[in-house]
Order: structure tokens, then sequence, then C-alpha cells
């Protein structure tokens, strides 16, 4: 019985954006990194495109973090050099991308003055040679001091810089404009905010397919639902027409899942939650496993087994399908 | 909300003179600037005086394709001048239109397949248009059932009610309405809807605000598709605002300038 | 759900008789659509038509249960695509599959661990549904003898997964009073499989070789009157899987094509634990009514994909909330500080988490505000002084602590003098954002 498929008819696609340059293109990539164009909803290969697989960044930090152990573990030799730090997170553990926080930043913590951070930021572009992504402490008035220091470090790189949100965009999307990189529009949950903040960046004559969309998601069993929702809204939207919300979209993977409870405490003292090795592997693997599906095209772990369990699923999930 | 620019008409004496001095200019002007409003499809209607029906729409289509790659809605009663156009249409048009009577049925399915275009049915038979909603519906049925038996798309077809003008036939209005929303329970997918937004507000006094009152309420009602005047911007607000209301745009402050600038 | 004018107007004779009533067949069409004229009407409607129209006006996709007693599994009955369309109702069932190739030892442990894997996280309980049982060795006395097993070990629903109509008959026999799924009827087994099911009135898997071969085999057993089916396009790589189960989703809902218009099954396919459980997680959400795990079954690996299967299958309409009371977050002492908030969990778990961040043990008192978030709670005049004030009484808070200083949200910063006044507590005001609170404890309270 031959049965007539259901093929949607979309009207636009999610924009493409790229992420580094190359010598020739002005910068000192070894190559650069395209998310984006997806013409259908995630993995739906039978009725569109999905032209680039989505790609795994591991996430480095300035400062030596307060990680727990688990992780730690696996970057203790290289913790209090973040170039190292990178270039253990792509050499060995196979990251597509790093992503440079910038926590010594902080005014709470180190208070490193811009400069200082900009330093970092060429220690790690010399150390490897991906595309990378580099966010602030989270302090809004000193990120606006240390990221426009950084945007001009990396000038020619095209970097991904973040994080922009609708209280604080124009400092950092300003930056991203004079030395021509590209910015992540964070949003609260919330969909109305984020094709907002979308148009704020836009209206400083931002290109769009220089913004990628943060749309803040939850750690798995911690309101992870409610994103995943919007972020099916915002593929459905981009796919019919609505260019504001046609972006690559971003989600911080590692970070959410390991303020998960889940994640951190050990079975001696939760028995019944299983062995905490496997566990926070996976709550960090399924946190952006449900990114994936619901349309994220850079996933920011920590744990490079999460990383490994995503990789291969990936892989399968960018095997071709029919309908 | 798929928007129709109504300005390609020979109703329209700047239009009916370039047609008659073969004179690009009007046409093509009209052209861009609906495209730059944000027209889906630019209706194009030679209008009641043109010699020669045909060929008239043969020029329009090439002069109008010439400058846009927005897709058309050939509008005329004579379905020679439509094939004609349709022949040289470079996008899937929309045929404009077919009444539910059956030898102009059976002229324009096979045709609309042939050509892979869509197709407007009016709620009307020879014996005109019928005021109540029931009788109209039943005429819209009429077409549905006649398209499913061509093999024709449900979706891909329109059902246009039939608006009045509020100054001589202020009693089909409610009408109209009701059957927009009728019509959504004849066939699953349903037919889409659309109106000659502009009619309901022929030689009233205030156009504008009759003309956005009456496609927020049709909106409402669940309409699809309007032809209308692209021209006025409080209108184009009043539908981003509408679609906003209807949950069928994600709400974001700067909506209106989104919407208006949604084709560059 | 009603159906069309035209979906109707198909099945009626074309007579235009106007025996009816109305005119014609297609006004009749219209008439029963809008529900002013009944079929019976009609005097030269065949039985055939009639049935259709029957079946046409049936929910898109059948309900199928498992289990009986306090066991039963609802699945399937879903109405949309995307659950912010509206929910998805029926969350998937989870199964682990157990081989009767197993030695007496290790199926003895494996169907004890599966029948304990239950869960209490953020105050809901999780378990797996079952277990789901193969006949691998193709041996009868080692099937029964696992089933035995399992219905002694296992106290939720079972999956009887065996081609061989001879092999699972006992086993059907044995666990019929629970309502197993038999799984599956194929091209050379369905006669009997069906049989088999529809003597024991249990439900029945199909499993095509693709969705054409599916719509086949489904509609072959339904012409037999059997409906009590849970389908299976055949697939087993993750891509294609994701395919098949979201046409027949969209087939069943979009097209109401009745043979995809039942509860489906997945099983993964992945050869270890941890990736099968993040492939299983792409069937929980897209959209499979059951998953069979063949590898994962510590209690590690399976708590994160019940608690994903928990997350999607939540009603976007409907709030999720904590219970209002105190909650403990750390090591608390009596000089611990003490928080309040509403208790719509998204916002009590961001508190919770960022509290925990802080590394400063804390106490948190949750109000009752029907689920909502601060700012919609206090624009609805459910997170009031007053509310606030009774819920810090009623906690027994005062009893925990020596001292009497309460942390308020940073948004309601406006309520502080009314609170302090009604509850006697000094009123710190803390953060509007959750994120700000271990910056601001740090530096209140950090010794």
């Amino acid at each position: 019985m031959a049965v007539e498929r259901i093929m949607e008819r979309y009207t636009s696609r999610v924009r493409e954006v790229t992420l580094g340059a190359t010598a020739e293109q002005g910068g000192t990539r070894s190559h650069t990194i395209t998310v984006g164009g997806d013409s259908t909803l995630p993995f739906l290969h039978f009725e569109g495109e999905v032209p680039h697989r989505p790609v795994l960044a591991l996430e480095v930090n300035d400062v030596p973090p307060a990680w727990h152990q688990l992780l730690l573990e696996h970057y203790r030799d290289v913790l209090d050099d973040p170039g190292a730090w990178a270039a253990k997170a792509v050499r060995q553990f196979g990251a597509d991308l790093v992503c440079l926080r910038l926590v010594g930043a902080d005014p709470d913590g180190e208070n490193r003055s811009p400069e200082e951070c900009a330093q970092v930021v060429r220690r790690v572009l010399e150390a490897v040679k991906v595309p990378l992504i580099v966010i602030g402490c989270g302090d809004a008035d000193k990120d606006n001091e240390v990221m426009p220091a950084v945007a001009e470090a990396g000038a020619g790189e095209n970097l991904l810089l973040g994080i922009a949100t609708q209280e604080n965009y124009k400092t950092l999307t300003a930056a991203c404009m004079v030395h021509k990189h590209n910015i992540i529009a964070q949003s609260p949950i919330d969909i109305n905010i984020c094709k907002q903040l979308n148009i704020l960046i836009s209206e400083m004559n931002m290109p769009l397919d220089r913004i990628v969309i943060d749309p803040t998601l939850g750690a798995l069993g911690y309101g992870i639902e409610y994103t995943y929702s919007i972020m099916e809204r915002i593929r459905l939207g981009a796919l019919g027409g609505d260019s504001m919300l046609a972006m690559p979209v971003i989600v911080n993977v590692g970070y959410e899942a390991w303020r998960a409870k889940e994640a951190n405490v050990p079975e001696s003292e939760f028995p019944r939650w299983g062995d905490q090795p496997t566990r926070a592997v996976l709550w960090e693997a399924m946190t952006g496993a449900h990114g994936l599906q619901a349309g994220a095209h850079i996933v920011i772990l920590r744990n490079p087994d999460a990383l490994r369990l995503l990789r291969r699923h990936i892989e399968q999930l960018m095997v071709p399908n029919r309908a | 909300m798929i928007l129709v620019g109504e300005r390609i008409n020979g109703m329209f004496r700047d239009i009916r003179r370039a047609i008659r001095d073969k004179d690009p200019g009007p046409v093509q002007h009209w052209a861009k600037r609906q495209e730059e409003a944000g027209a889906d499809y630019l209706d194009v209607n030679v209008g009641p005086a043109a010699e020669d029906p045909v060929e008239a729409m043969k020029w329009l289509v090439q002069v109008v394709q010439e400058v846009t790659e927005v897709p058309l809605c050939l509008d005329s009663t004579n379905y020679d001048a439509i094939e004609a156009g349709l022949r040289l249409c470079k996008k899937a048009a929309i045929i404009n239109s077919v009444p539910a009577d059956r030898p102009k049925i059976e002229r324009v399915f096979p045709m609309a397949k042939e050509y892979g275009a869509k197709v407007i049915g009016l709620t009307m038979d020879r014996k005109g248009i019928p005021k109540d909603a029931e009788a109209r519906t039943a005429l819209a049925m009429e077409i549905v059932a006649a398209a499913d038996e061509f093999g024709f798309p449900i979706e891909d077809l329109f059902i246009d009610p039939l608006v009045l003008p509020v100054n001589v036939a202020q009693d089909h209005g409610p009408e109209v309405l009701e059957t927009i929303r009728q019509v959504k329970n004849l066939a699953s997918p349903p037919p889409k809807t659309i109106i000659g937004l502009s009619n309901v507000s022929q030689k009233a006094v205030h156009r504008s605000l009759v003309d956005r009152t009456f496609v927020a309420m049709a909106m409402a009602a669940g309409l699809d598709a309007a032809i209308l005047n692209l021209d006025d911007d409080a209108l184009l607000d009043t539908i981003a605002t509408a679609r906003i209301l209807l949950n069928q745009d994600v709400y974001a402050d700067s909506y209106l300038k989104v919407f208006r600038s949604r084709r560059r | 759900m009603g159906l069309t004018g035209l979906e109707i107007y198909k099945q009626l004779p074309k007579k235009n008789c106007g025996e009816c009533g109305p005119p014609t067949c297609l006004a009749f069409a219209m008439q029963l659509a809008s529900g002013k004229a009944t079929l019976d009407a009609c005097p030269y409607i065949s039985q055939e038509a009639r049935e259709a129209l029957q079946s046409a006006a049936a929910p898109p996709i059948r309900l199928v249960t498992l289990g009986a007693g306090d066991h039963v599994l609802e699945i399937g009955d879903e109405t949309v695509l995307f659950r912010h369309d509206k929910t998805f109702y029926h969350p998937a069932g989870i199964f682990i599959e157990v081989g009767d190739d197993l030695d007496e030892a290790a199926m003895d442990e494996r169907l004890r661990a599966i029948g304990e894997l239950e869960f209490e996280r953020v105050g809901q309980q999780y378990r797996v549904d079952g277990v789901a049982l193969r006949a691998t060795s193709g041996d009868a006395d080692r099937f029964l003898r696992l089933a035995q097993k399992a219905a002694a070990a296992v106290p939720w629903n079972f999956v009887i997964v065996c081609q061989d109509p001879a092999l699972a008959e006992p086993v059907v026999r044995l666990l019929a009073s629970r309502r197993p799924l038999l799984y599956a009827a194929t091209d050379d087994n369905w006669e009997k499989m069906v049989q088999l099911a529809e003597e024991h009135q249990i439900p029945l898997g199909v499993c095509g070789r693709d969705l054409d071969h599916l719509a086949e085999l489904v509609t072959k057993i339904t012409q037999r009157g059997y409906r009590e089916l849970v389908i299976d396009p055949g697939s087993r790589e993750t891509s294609q899987v994701l395919a098949d189960l979201t046409q027949i989703r969209r087939l069943a809902i979009k097209k109401k094509f009745r043979p995809f218009g039942y509860p489906t099954i997945a099983f993964t396919s992945e050869p270890d634990a941890t990736t099968e459980i993040i492939q299983a997680q792409v069937y929980v959400g897209k959209y499979a009514s059951l998953v069979v795990l063949r590898q994962a079954w510590r209690r590690s690996e399976i708590l994160p994909l019940l608690t994903w299967r928990t997350n999607v299958f939540t009603d976007p309409q409907k709030p999720i909330q904590v219970e209002p009371r105190v909650y403990e977050v750390g090591d608390v002492r009596d000089d611990s500080p003490v928080y309040v908030t509403t208790n719509f969990s998204l916002t009590y778990f961001s508190v919770e988490a960022e509290v925990e961040a802080s590394k400063i043990p804390g106490y948190i008192v949750v109000v009752n505000t029907e689920g909502t978030s601060v700012l919609t709670a206090y624009a609805a005049g459910k997170f009031t002084p007053e509310a606030v004030a009774e819920a810090l009484q009623r906690s027994g808070i005062a009893d925990r602590v020596k001292h009497r200083e309460v942390i308020i949200p940073g948004h309601v910063a406006v309520m502080s003098g009314k609170l302090q006044e009604l509850s006697g507590w000094k009123v710190i005001v803390g953060p509007r954002e959750a994120a700000g609170i271990p910056a601001f404890v740090r530096s209140r309270y950090a010794a």
C-alpha cells in the first residue's frame, strides 16, 4: 500500500552563521564553522535540508573553576593555563570549538582587567586553531569594559561573543560591529524577548547573519520543557518566514546541567539515584540531546564524556532518512 | 495572511491608459511599490475596457515579471486570457476566479492542474450572490466537491464569500463573516478564504477605517488572504496587530516595524 | 471530532433524491456536518459508508491500554505534533528487555533490579513501566520460566517479544490477566497472532518492514476486526525511526489516516547503555508510545530518561507547582538565611539551585501562589504581604532559626514595610533574579 507522505512546505529557513576566519579571510583559524541553514525541523532530512551538523563546544575558564571533582579530573593538568586547557579540549577530547568564559573578570572574584582578559583570549587563539566563543563574567558593567577589549584583541578572527541581553546589548553589539564578530543574544526563557532583542540588535545595523540565539535552556528536570517548546516555536517561526527568529541557536548545557542536583550528589547520599559518574554524564548529555531535538546548532559542554556521547548521537541523527 | 496587491487593474485610470498605450511605466511602478509593501501576490486585471483581453493580459504579465518575482493572481472572467497569462507566468499563479457554475468549473480546474495554479472560487452561481451564509456556504461546498472530484488539492483552493459595499448592502457583512467561519468545516484540510477587501468600502467615506475594521473582523473569523490596497499603512498595521492578537506571529515590542519590513 | 462536509459527502449515494429533506446529497452532507441532521434520514446509505463515517469520527489515535488493576498503562490518544499546541497526554511507556537466554542467576538479578526501578525526585514519583520478555533461545520452557520469574519480580506491565505464536502461547496464557502487549504480528504470522491476541483480549504489536508495508498489514488486521494494536514501522536506526514516527503521527493527526491511528512502539539499537538512553530520548519526545530498552537498566541510566519523560509530558498549560512549605538547602543551622519565593516550580527550582550554588545553606519558605511566578503572583494579588506573613507563620520556620530576618525577591521590594509590620520579621530585599543570590548572600552572610 503506497501511503502518501505528508511533506511540510515551509516558506523560509534558518539563517546560516559562519564562525572563525582563516588566513585568507584575515584571521588565523585553520577552518571556519558554519551553522544553521536548516529548511525543516531538526533532522527531518526527508523534507528539507540540514546542511550543517550541530557542533559541540567545550567550556574553558580563564581561572581554575570551582567545578565538581568529576569534571576537574579531566582537566587537572591544565586548569591554570587556558591555552593548554583549550588545546586539550580540541586535540584530546575532540571539541569542534572552544567556549572561553572570562570568569576571572568578575568583580566579586579576581576582578581581572580588560587587558588581562584580552591577553587570555590571545593566548587561547594561539593555542588552538578552531573558531572561538568568548563569554563574559556575567557582571553587566564589567563585561561592558572587558568585551570591547576582547573584541579588539580578536579582531579578524570572526569570534562569537556573548552575552547580549535586553538590558545590556549595545556595548557588545557595537564591539562586534567594529571588529566584525558574531553575537550571542540571550533571552530568559521568553520567545517575545528573544525576538525583540534580535530586532534591537539588528536596529544597530548588526547583520542578521551574525546573531545567534541563546534561549536559556534549563537543565533536564529543571524546566527544560519550557525552553524546549520555545525552541520549537522559534524554529517554526523561522521556517514560517519570521526573519527575527531565523537565527541559529546556542545552548549552554554544561553550565546548566552542572547546576542540577542530579549531577552533583554522590550515590552515598542518594543511593536510589544510582552511581554518580554515569548519572552526571547523562544529565549533561541528555540536556544537550533535548536541545538538539528542539533545534540547537551549537551545544556548549563541560564533560568530555558527554561530548563523546553527543558526537555519536549527532552522527546518527545526521544519517539521511526517507519519508 | 496572504496579501494580494489590487492595484494593477484596468479599473484604475493610470493602468487603463498604460494598457491602451503599451506604456509599462505605471504598471511597473505599482508592481515594485506593492512588492515593497509586502505583497505575496500581485493581482493583474486588464479591466473591462481592454480591446483584446488576451493580448492585454499577456502584455501585463510580461511587463510585471520584468520588474518583480512576486507571483501573480490572474484576474479575469475571460478564461482564454487567463490561460494565455498562465503560460507566461514564471511562478505558480492564482486563477481569479471561478463561480459555482458547472461549465466554468470544468474549464478552470483542469487548467489549474495543468499549470500548477491555485484557484479562487466565488460563492455565486448563475443566479447571482445569495444573501445568507448558509446559501453562500452551500455554493462553496459545490466548488469544494468539484475540486475534490478533479483531484485538485483543497488547500490550494481559496473561497471568496464576496464582500459587498457597506453603503448599499450592509446586511451582507455578517453573512460574509459567518461564511468565512463555516467554510473551515467543509473539508479537512479546509479550503482557504479570501476577500476583495476594498469592495466593502466602495464609495463610503472613511474608506481606510472601514477596510481595516472589516479585515480585523474577518481575520478573527479565520480569513487567510485578502486582495487589498497595500498603499494603506494603517491597514497593514491593523493586519500586523490582528496577526499578533490571533497568535499567528510571535509578539515582540517592535512587531509593527518587523511586519512592514518583512520583504526586505 | 466532527466530520467535514466533504468527508460525509464522499460516503453518500449522490442520488440527489431529496428523500432526506434537503434537495441534494451535498446539502444533506452539510446538514450532517453541522449536526442539523442524522444519517438515518438517508434511506440509501450503505452499511459500508455508515461504518466508514463512524470510524472517521473516532479520535485520530486510538487509546490502547496495557495492564490491569492498579497498573493500567494508557497509551495513544494524542492530538498534536507539538506540545505547545496543547499537550502530550499519555507519557511514553518505558520497558526494559530481558532475554530468556540469560542464565538463571543473571535473570533473577536483572528482573529484581527492574522491579525496583522506582525513583523520587523533586517530590515526584517516577518508575519504569515494566519488562519486555524476549524469546531469544527458541526454547519454550526457558521462555515460560522467564515469564514466571518476571511475573513474580515485576509488579507492572509486560511486553511479550516473540514472533512464534506457538512459543508465545503459554506465556500469553500465563500473563493474560495482566494484559500484556503481544509483539508482534508480521507478514508471516499475523493471522495466528491476531487469533491469540483476540482470544486473550490483549493488545497486539504490528511490525512492518516500512511505512507502506505497515499500513498494509494493519489494514489486513483491522479488516479482520481487531483494533487493539500498537504499531512499529520496523526501522531501528535513530534517524529513520524519527522520520517514520513523525510521518505516522502527522498522517494520523493531520490526515486521519486510519492505519496509522494507533499507539507506536520503538526499540533501541545502540550497543551500550549510555548511548542507548540518548537514542531513547529521541523516541520519548517524538513520538513513540512505548520505548523498549535493551542495554540500560541501572538506576543512574534510567533516572535521566524518566526525568525527560516527565518533563516532555508536562502539560504546558498547567504550571507545575511545588508543595508550599519550608525547604532546606544544604546543612542548615539556626542562623542560616531564610528566603521566600512562590510555588511555581520553575521559580522555586531556580532559587533552590542558586542557594545551593552560593554554598551557604539556607531555608526556602514557599508561598502558595497557585503555580505563578513572583511578578505574576504579585500582580494577581497572590504574593501579598498578608500571604507571605501567613506562610512564614504556618511554615514553623520561627522554630528552626533563632534570627528573624527574611529575604524577599527584589521585584517585590515594595511590600517590605507592610510585611515587616504584619510578620514582625525584618525584611531584607534580595536580588531581582535568582541568579543574583550567590553574590548577594555571600556579601551579606559569608563570615
